[in-house]
C-alpha cells in the first residue's frame, strides 16, 4: 500500500495540470490567437473577408462624413480631419472590446467549449485575451482602411514627415492595454448573462463614443459628463493619437466651454500631460478589468454558469 | 380497449390528416410558444434595460453631439432620436430574426422545428411579435427620453399616416427579416458576418442621422429596396411636417404605397424562400449541419 501511494506522485507530472509557466502561457496565448484568428478569417476567401471587416467602419466613417456635409458643407475641413481620425480609431476600440466578450459567448453558447478550455491548465484570462487578438487585427486594419480612405477621397492632410512616431507609439501600446481591459470587464459581464449579451459590447461601446470626444470636442457635453469623459483613458488615447499622426490639428478635450480649459487655464492638453493622463487612467482600468474578471469568475463557477446554455 | 384508443386514427397517415382547425390552432400556439422566450426572457434577465435600452439611448446621444457642436438646426436632432428609435427594429430584424435560423442550428433546435407539425411561417411570425415586443420598449424609450432631453418638436399634420406609415415600416421590415432568416438557414458563419455587414452600410445608404435623399442615386435606391429607409424617410416628413424643405424622395404617400409592396413581397417571397431553401438544405445535408 505504502509502495504504491509513493509510486504513483513519482509518475504523476504536475507540470500538465498547472502549467510549466511562463513557456505554457506563451503558448497557450499564441494558440489561442491563431485559433482566434482561423474562426475569424477561415470561412471565406481573402477578399470577401476583406471587404466583410471593412465595410462597417467605412460606412460609420461616412455617416459622419455626410452628416457633416449636410450641415457645414465641404468648408469644415477641419472638422472633417478630426471626426474621420475618431471613427477610424473607434473601429478599433469597438473590435478590440468585442473580441473577448464575443469569445466567453462563442466558447459557451455556440460551441460549447468553454467548459473544456477552464479546465485546462493554461491561465483562462491569457486564453481569452489571445482570442481577442484576432478581432483587435481586424480592428486595426479597418482603422488604416478608414485612413486610407480619408487621405485618398476625403481630403485627409497627412504628412508622414510631420508624425510623432515615438509617441505614436506609445500611446498606441499603452491605449491598446486600455482597451484590452475594458474588453477582460465585458468578458467577465458576459459570463454572467446570457446568449444575447451579444449586443452588449456595441452597446457599451455606443455610450463610451459619447464621452470620449471621438467624433466631437467635449465641450459641448454637460460638465459632469465632460469629467466623466476625461476620467476615461480612451479618451486620452484618441487625443493622443490625433496629435501624433496630425500635429496642430484641433483638440477634443481643451477649448473654449471646455472643464479642461477651465481647471487648467490651457487652450489644450501638451504631449506630456495626454502621455500621463492615459498611463495612469490605463493602469486604474486594468486594475478594475483584473479585480473584475476574478470576481465575476468565482460567481460564474459558484452558480455554474460556465457551461450554461441559453436561448431566446 | 381504453378510453385513449382512437379507432379512427389506425395508420400514421390518419393521424396525421388535421382538420382545418386542428392545423389553425396547432399554428396559433406556435406562434404564441415561440413569440413567449423573448417575451418573458425580458423579466428574467434584467442587464437587458442598461444594456439595450440605456445605453444605446446614449449612442444616439452621441450624434445628436455632433449636430449641436455643428449648429445644426433643431430638426436635425429630431432625425437623429427617430433614427436611433428605428434602429431598436432594424437590429431586432437582422439579429433577431434574419440570423436567428442560423442561431437555431448551431443549437440544435433548427431540425425541432422542421419536424413538428406546424408551418416555419407560424415559427418565423412567433420570433417577429416577440421581437417586435422587445423593440418597440427600446424604441418607445429612444423616442420619449430624447424628445424630452433634447427637446425634439415633432410637427406632425397627418397623425392617421404617420401611424400607418409606422405599422407599413414594422411589416415590411418584418417580412425581409423572414425572408433573410430562410437563406441564413443555408449559410454557415457568414451568416454573422453578413450580419455585421448589415448594420452601418445599412445605416449609410438608409440616411440613418440625415436626409437620404443627399445621397441621389444611392438614396433613392435604397427607398426602393430597403424598408428602413423608405419608412424613415416617409416619418420623417410626417413628424416635421414643412420643416425640411424639398427632400428629393417621393411624398409620404407614396413612400406607404412602396411599403406596401415591400410587406407583401418581402412576406410572399419569405414563404417561397423558406420551402425552396429547406429543400436544398435537405438535399445537402445542412440542416443539422453545426459550426460550418
Amino acid at each position: 500500500m505504502t509502495a504504491r501511494a509513493t509510486a504513483i506522485p513519482a509518475a504523476f507530472d504536475p507540470g500538465r495540470a498547472e502549467g510549466r509557466g511562463s513557456a505554457d502561457t506563451a503558448r497557450g496565448f499564441v494558440t489561442a490567437a491563431l485559433l482566434g484568428w482561423r474562426m475569424e478569417a477561415n470561412w471565406t476567401d481573402p477578399l470577401l473577408f476583406f471587404i466583410y471587416s471593412v465595410a462597417k467602419p467605412v460606412a460609420s466613417a461616412l455617416i459622419l462624413v455626410f452628416m457633416l456635409e449636410v450641415i457645414a458643407g465641404p468648408g469644415a475641413r477641419d472638422l472633417r480631419s478630426f471626426v474621420i481620425v475618431g471613427s477610424a480609431l473607434w473601429a478599433f476600440v469597438m473590435s478590440g472590446m468585442a473580441g473577448l466578450a464575443w469569445s466567453v459567448l462563442d466558447d459557451r453558447e455556440r460551441y460549447r467549449m468553454l467548459k473544456y478550455v477552464y479546465v485546462s491548465p493554461s491561465d483562462f484570462l491569457v486564453l481569452l485575451v489571445g482570442r481577442g487578438v484576432a478581432r483587435i487585427a481586424i480592428g486595426a486594419m479597418g482603422a488604416l482602411i478608414v485612413l486610407a480612405v480619408g487621405v485618398v477621397f476625403l481630403g485627409l492632410r497627412f504628412d508622414p514627415g510631420a508624425v510623432d512616431w515615438a509617441m505614436l507609439g506609445l500611446v498606441l501600446l499603452v491605449g491598446l492595454a486600455a482597451i484590452v481591459a475594458l474588453g477582460v470587464i465585458l468578458a467577465a459581464v458576459c459570463m454572467q448573462t446570457r446568449q444575447e449579451s451579444w449586443s452588449y459590447p456595441e452597446a457599451v461601446a455606443g455610450a463610451l463614443f459619447l464621452l470620449v470626444g471621438a467624433v466631437f470636442p467635449l465641450a459641448v457635453l454637460p460638465l459632469p459628463a465632460q469629467a466623466a469623459g476625461l476620467a476615461l483613458p480612451l479618451t486620452w488615447w484618441l487625443e493622443g493619437v490625433r496629435m501624433a499622426l496630425f500635429p496642430g490639428g484641433r483638440s477634443a478635450i481643451g477649448g473654449e466651454g471646455s472643464l479642461w480649459t477651465a481647471w487648467t487655464g490651457s487652450a489644450a492638453p501638451d504631449g506630456g500631460a495626454i502621455v500621463g493622463t492615459l498611463l495612469a487612467t490605463s493602469l486604474m482600468i486594468t486594475l478594475v478589468a483584473a479585480a473584475a474578471f476574478r470576481v465575476s469568475e468565482r460567481r460564474a463557477k459558484d452558480r455554474g454558469l460556465i457551461d450554461r446554455t441559453t436561448g431566446s | 380497449m381504453s378510453a385513449l384508443a382512437r379507432p379512427a386514427a389506425g395508420t400514421p397517415q390518419a393521424d396525421a390528416a388535421w382538420d382545418r382547425r386542428r392545423v389553425f390552432l396547432a399554428n396559433l400556439r406556435s406562434v404564441g410558444g415561440r413569440a413567449y422566450p423573448r417575451v418573458h426572457g425580458l423579466f428574467r434577465e434584467p442587464s437587458w434595460v442598461l444594456f439595450e435600452i440605456l445605453l444605446p439611448f446614449l449612442t444616439t446621444s452621441a450624434f445628436v453631439f455632433v449636430y449641436r457642436a455643428l449648429q445644426a438646426p433643431p430638426q436635425y436632432v429630431g432625425f437623429v432620436v427617430l433614427g436611433g428609435a428605428m434602429t431598436a427594429f432594424w437590429l431586432n430584424v437582422i439579429w433577431m430574426m434574419a440570423a436567428q435560423l442560423y442561431w437555431e442550428k448551431d443549437q440544435g433546435n433548427l431540425e425541432l422545428y422542421f419536424a413538428s407539425p406546424v408551418d416555419m411561417m407560424s415559427v418565423l411570425f412567433g420570433m417577429a411579435v416577440g421581437g417586435l415586443i422587445m423593440s418597440s420598449t427600446r424604441a418607445a424609450v429612444v423616442l420619449a427620453v430624447g424628445a424630452v432631453v433634447y427637446g425634439v418638436t415633432f410637427t406632425v399634420d397627418q397623425w392617421g399616416l404617420l401611424l400607418l406609415v409606422f405599422f407599413l415600416t414594422l411589416a415590411a421590415l418584418y417580412g425581409l427579416g423572414m425572408m433573410l432568416s430562410s437563406l441564413f438557414v443555408l449559410w454557415g458563419r457568414e451568416a454573422w458576418h453578413l450580419t455585421q455587414l448589415l448594420q452601418e452600410p445599412v445605416y449609410f445608404v438608409s440616411g440613418l442621422n440625415f436626409p437620404v435623399g443627399r445621397l441621389g442615386f444611392l438614396g433613392a435606391l435604397a427607398v426602393a429596396i430597403i424598408p428602413l429607409a423608405v419608412g424613415l424617410d416617409a416619418m420623417r416628413q410626417l413628424a416635421f411636417a414643412g420643416a425640411l424643405g424639398p427632400t428629393g424622395t417621393p411624398p409620404p404617400e407614396i413612400e406607404a404605397l412602396i411599403l406596401v409592396a415591400m410587406a407583401v413581397a418581402f412576406t410572399w417571397m419569405a414563404r417561397v424562400m423558406l420551402r425552396i431553401l429547406e429543400r436544398l438544405a435537405r438535399e445537402k445535408g445542412r440542416l443539422s449541419a453545426r459550426w460550418r
